[in-house]
């Protein structure tokens, strides 16, 4: 699936000498990285109405504002992560035009772009420096006409983790609700799956779920609880999960707020118990000191 | 009849299918409780509880592992990846995760082609689809599609999609009632309204009550029958109970 994966890759952003990238999947954790430098790879997955867009995008910023170089990544065709990131939805799929279709009739990236290129020329700038690269958004009634930025956008980040010249950059995902995304890999690119569950039995049947899913994938998996008001509340979490629960979001009106005006969480509550603990938990994977659910 | 409920994720989806489908039932429906999400999640307001809803869902993912036989028709799908709930409302898990090979109706039917397929005659089906406006319905795949919206920009972005994808470009495609869910004053009907204010709009106001049976994974019509968002639901499955959409 990721065409181009052997082709050379052009300068990028200041970076020289490309080599074309050999099938090496994993090449993030083939690299000595300094303690707290190691870039993060993780995507954010869970029921929808958890708190995915906003945690993924408020971490994508924070991270950001740690001097890392950070690309967001919005599986979803309704995409919510650039609210949570403090830019517009984009009007049409941006990758749309960097795919054509082959004479058997699949699209594919056209000639030339590969990862790296297909991220430098159609993703979005966000505050902080965060670079975002979305699926795009389906029109109201000719569904189809986002196929071509889906298969692109798959086709993308499935080159993400052997191009070389984003391997310092951290990534954070955010997919759409359920599992399915989960199950069919869209994002090779983490090695950490970010489950956010409130303390619900729907949103923590759906996280039991991904978990499981998760277990057949080479990855940490971390629970984050959210929208949590109390102890006790991570404590029935626990127990309905069956699993720990790693780090919390405090249920925030904060971000209720920010959900009904359609604006970033980090621009218009920047001290707001939620940006706190989201912080908290930003510091938590930088230093790699969360806990990961249980492995049979 | 065939009712499908479409909206964003966490919109409030399933609390209004599961709450429809019981009253329904009470009133003497025949009804089929279809679970079109990939992450089905119905039988939890419906009042199976949580184990009988996380083992359907292990059900059709005992596909993959060869511990389900594959079903030829979308009636047998009905008998296998089924369960029974309250008020004589039977649950279906309509859809697994990963489908490769469309091959037998089990695997390879959209919730659009189950919805054409299923006979409607002498039951009502109620569908809950997939979050967002993936699982799109058009004309004569269903009678109504009841879209639930809370009063947030993404969900309102959600609904009026759905809700415009499912009247069609002509506006022949089935009837469309909005739920406006969690509404707690003036300012969140308002927003609603800007956005769908060509459909009917059913208000539903916030209610600790669904959260609170959503935390102990009980149907909100067993937890807190008296509750306002619970009696708004009654009164709107009363409503569709008595005058069935014309087919």
């Amino acid at each position: 699936m990721a065409a181009g994966a052997a082709k050379p890759y052009p300068q990028f952003w200041g970076t020289v000498g490309m080599r074309p990238a050999r099938r090496r999947p994993g090449v993030v954790a083939d690299v000595d990285w300094p303690p707290g430098e190691r870039p993060l790879r993780v995507v954010v997955v869970g029921k929808g109405g958890a708190g995915k867009s906003v945690i993924a995008g408020t971490m994508a910023r924070l991270l950001a504002r740690r001097g890392r170089r950070v690309l967001a990544l919005d599986t979803d065709t309704m995409p919510g992560l650039a609210l949570s990131l403090g830019i517009e939805a984009p009007a049409t799929p941006p990758l749309v035009d960097a795919v054509d279709k082959a004479p058997h009739g699949c699209w594919r990236l056209k000639k030339g772009v590969g990862p790296v290129r297909a991220v430098q020329r159609f993703s979005t700038l966000a505050p902080d420096g965060v670079r975002v690269l979305e699926v795009g958004d389906h029109p109201t009634i000719d569904v189809k006409s986002v196929t071509p930025s889906v298969q692109a956008f798959y086709q993308v980040i499935h080159g993400l983790p052997e191009a070389k010249a984003l391997q310092a950059w951290t990534m954070v995902g955010d997919h759409p609700a359920g599992p399915r995304q989960t199950v069919h890999d869209w994002a090779p690119y983490a090695d950490t799956l970010l489950i956010v569950a409130e303390p619900t039995w729907k949103s923590a049947l759906t996280a039991r779920r991904l978990a499981e899913i998760a277990r057949h994938r080479d990855a940490a998996v971390i629970v984050v609880g959210s929208k949590v008001r109390s102890a006790a509340d991570v404590e029935r979490l626990e127990r309905m999960l069956g699993e720990r629960v790693a780090a919390t979001v405090p249920a925030d009106d904060a971000v209720a707020g920010c959900d009904r005006l359609g604006v970033a969480l980090i621009d218009h509550a920047p001290s707001s118990p939620a940006v706190r603990a989201i912080d908290g938990l930003v510091e938590g994977l930088v230093q790699g000191r969360l806990a990961q659910v249980a492995t049979p | 009849m065939k009712i499908a409920v479409a909206g964003k994720g966490g919109a409030g989806k399933t609390t209004v299918s599961g709450t429809i489908a019981r009253e329904l039932a009470r009133r003497g429906h025949t009804v089929l409780a279809l679970d079109a999400d990939t992450n089905p999640m119905l039988g939890i307001s419906l009042g199976v509880g949580p184990e009988e809803t996380y083992r359907l869902l292990a059900v059709r993912q005992g596909l993959d592992d060869g511990t389900v036989e594959h079903q030829e028709s979308v009636e047998a799908l009905m008998e296998a990846f089924g369960t029974d709930a309250p008020d004589g409302v039977r649950l279906v898990v309509a859809l697994r995760e990963a489908v490769a090979e469309a091959s037998c109706s089990c695997c390879g039917v959209n919730p659009p082609q189950l919805l054409r397929e299923l006979e409607a005659k002498g039951r009502t089906i109620v569908c809950d689809l997939e979050a967002g406006i993936g699982a799109i319905v058009k004309r004569g795949q269903v009678d109504l599609v009841l879209v639930v919206a809370e009063p947030s920009v993404k969900s309102i972005d959600v609904a009026r999609r759905a809700a415009g994808t499912a009247s069609g470009a002509d506006g022949d495609g089935p009837e469309v009632i909005v739920i406006a869910n969690r509404v707690r004053d003036e300012a969140d009907l308002e927003a609603i309204e800007a956005a769908l204010g060509d459909y009917e709009i059913v208000v539903v106001p916030e209610d600790p009550a669904i959260m609170q049976a959503d935390r102990e994974g009980r149907a909100p019509i067993d937890a807190d029958p008296d509750s306002p968002a619970v009696k708004v639901l009654l009164g709107l499955a009363e409503r569709l109970g008595r005058e069935p959409v014309p087919a």
